[in-house]
């Protein structure tokens, strides 16, 4: 029996989905092995029991509550995908301001019409069984973790960091170049992706297990950043991972 | 072994040549280091490079490297896979070589590597000497700043031409094929002396006792404070390791296709370093913190791979030294600190 999976979008980009959908050579694999039943980027059907629930997005309504607990009772094995789901992401950046003034900005006189409440991640309102980061997650670590669900095995969680896959890929380091990185305190398994293609780590796997913080800002520091850059740089992806970053 | 002369010129047509035929790893710019990387035209070719980002291991432990294929489904069956093909490493410094004996030491010694042995006996080296050493490089207190004698032909560069010394029959074939040579005369062997001698009074780092006493020192340090004071900067993040020529410690994971019917397993570079390196199925961890893996990090290349496979474990290339971003990772530091300390701090 193919495992029956379903594909959920929340307040995101939806461009974790739009991964999933980019796995264009594995699509005809993953199709014969799993029973697709919802995944409402792709397709209109809709079933309601899901052996795996992969949810995209992050939790900033107060019906989105409603919606994941109800796809925690209904999926065996429940994993948010992608920085939105899995930290609350960029979207947590508007827990600094009154949500009022939040849904003023965003929608002006059809402000009324709307709600929204601070946004968080898919573990603080339901139990999940494993994280799949990044923003947008890495199509082969979406098709490696699938592979090990249906293998039956726990699937695997880089926990080093960045630098070590940046080190490993040859890449000059860009604090050589002037430059500042998160990668020293993220969590790996995207290949040091930004840093090979020229740019820096912005931390969206989030923290590995036991981040060292003080060191990080330290580096960060005699980098020449200023306490507040450093901290808007931290917040970007990670400002809901409350009390890692003070 | 005939030592030789070359002009520059004509080196690099022949390495044009070279290339052509062969697969040549050489050193080429990366701003504002140097890597070795694949050479398609000699002109890439920089042999007057302080250092390069990486060390040249990756063309004998790629950093994935399949070890067997498997089928599951309709029958089982394995295969081993090893993977080799005819390679020239262009350009690499002493301490890199040394870097080599001591994985030949690990990986062909009692137990064979089947894997490592067939890219390495299927890989010629050309060194060149080091006479510009990098700002972090330690090379020369630990013995490593010329070369052993494993190499199949070694350049020393005396301006206007190349002196070579010819150290293999592969290296004799090689030099006959493609170089234009002139035996070399004893004054160009007594220069190549000479500027090899300055060459090691130029490096600004070194330990301040002999690298054969490094075991000794270690061996009252198990409990200095000074571990505590570096690891706790610590990030785990492997960086110290990921550059090292001497690290030569790997995972194997399994790759299984969708359909569950074929897979493969390889094994990939893995740092003891990382937090999980030391955990077991229990879910304990015999190196739990920074500072327990940054001391046996230290211990492995000052003591117990020289114990267990008869070479220090560092050549003192320095890559450790600039990689690790607090400044903790340089093992001429501390083994430096803990002779200045050792009075202080008696033994374990
Ligand atoms: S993690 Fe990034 S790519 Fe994925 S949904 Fe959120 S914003 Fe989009
Ligand atoms: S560039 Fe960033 S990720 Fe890469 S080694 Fe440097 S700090 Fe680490
Ligand atoms: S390098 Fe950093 S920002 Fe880029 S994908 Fe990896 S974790 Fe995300
Ligand atoms: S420990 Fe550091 S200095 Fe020694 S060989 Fe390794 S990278 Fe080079
Ligand atoms: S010693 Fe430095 S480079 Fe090595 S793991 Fe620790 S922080 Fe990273």
């Amino acid at each position: 029996m193919r495992p029956k999976v379903g594909v959920f979008d929340f307040t995101c980009c939806q461009g974790c989905e739009l991964q999933i959908l980019n796995c264009e050579e594995e699509m005809p694999d993953l199709i014969a092995a799993l029973d697709i039943v919802a995944f409402r980027e792709a397709m209109t059907e809709r079933g309601n029991y899901y052996d795996i629930a992969f949810i995209d997005g992050a939790c900033s309504r107060e019906s989105e509550i409603v919606s994941l607990k109800e796809i925690r009772k209904r999926a065996k094995i429940v994993i948010p995908i992608g920085a939105c789901a899995c930290l609350g992401g960029v979207n947590c950046l508007k827990n600094a301001y009154p949500m009022d003034e939040v849904l003023k900005a965003e929608y002006g006189e059809a402000a009324s019409y709307y709600d929204t409440i601070p946004a968080r991640p898919i573990s603080a309102v339901i139990p999940v069984d494993f994280f799949m980061p990044g923003c947008p997650i890495v199509k082969e670590e979406f098709i490696r973790v699938v592979q090990e669900l249906l293998a039956g095995r726990d699937p695997y969680q880089p926990n080093d960091p960045v630098c070590a896959e940046c080190k490993a890929g040859g890449n000059v380091c860009v604090f050589d170049k002037g430059m500042t990185c998160l990668g020293p305190v993220t969590r790996g398994g995207c290949k040091a992706t930004c840093v090979t293609g020229g740019a820096v780590c912005w931390g969206c796997r989030g923290l590995i297990d036991e981040p060292n913080i003080h060191a990080e800002k330290e580096i960060l520091e005699s980098a020449g950043l200023s306490m507040e850059d450093i901290t808007k740089r931290f917040n970007l992806f990670n400002v809901c991972q409350e009390g890692v970053w003070k | 072994m005939p030592i030789v002369t070359t002009l520059k010129a004509d080196f690099y047509s022949s390495v044009q040549n070279m290339i052509h035929e062969n697969e040549v790893y050489g050193v080429k710019r990366k701003t504002p280091s140097f890597a070795f990387d694949k050479l398609c035209a000699t002109q890439e070719l920089c042999l007057d490079y302080d250092i390069t980002v990486l060390p040249p291991n990756q063309y004998l432990l790629p950093p994935t490297d399949p070890l067997i294929t498997f089928n599951l489904s309709p029958e089982v069956s394995i295969r081993s896979k090893v993977e080799s093909r005819a390679t020239i490493i262009l350009g690499i410094h002493a301490y890199d070589l040394h870097a080599i004996k001591l994985l030949d030491a690990v990986f062909t010694g009692n137990l064979v590597d089947v894997n490592y042995q067939a890219r390495r006996s299927a890989t010629a080296i050309i060194g060149v000497d080091c006479l510009n050493p990098w700002l972090y490089s330690f090379a020369a207190s630990m013995g490593t700043a010329l070369p052993p004698s494993i190499f199949d032909l070694w350049l020393t560069d005396l301006g206007g031409e190349y002196l070579i010394e010819v150290g293999s029959s592969r290296g004799q074939d090689l030099s006959k094929r493609y170089l234009k040579t002139k035996s070399a005369r004893k004054v160009q062997i007594r220069q190549r002396d000479k500027f090899r001698q300055d060459s090691l009074n130029r490096y600004q780092l070194s330990l301040d006792r002999s690298a054969q006493e490094i075991p000794e020192i270690l061996d009252k340090a198990w409990k200095n404070p000074l571990w505590e004071e570096l690891g706790e900067k610590c990030f785990s993040c492997g960086s110290c390791t990921m550059v090292c020529p001497t690290c030569v410690c790997f995972d194997v994971r399994d790759k299984i296709t969708l359909n569950l019917k074929r897979g493969e397993r390889y094994r990939l570079g893995d740092s003891c370093m990382f937090d999980a390196f030391d955990k077991v199925a229990s879910g304990e961890n015999f190196r739990p913190t920074g500072t327990d893996r940054l001391r046996h990090r230290l211990y492995r290349k000052g003591k117990y791979m020289l114990e267990r496979w008869g070479e220090l474990g560092c050549v003192g290339c320095g890559r450790c030294v600039h990689a690790c971003l607090v400044d903790i990772a340089s093992p001429v530091y501390a083994y430096n600190r803990l002779v200045k300390e050792a009075t202080q701090w008696p033994s374990a």
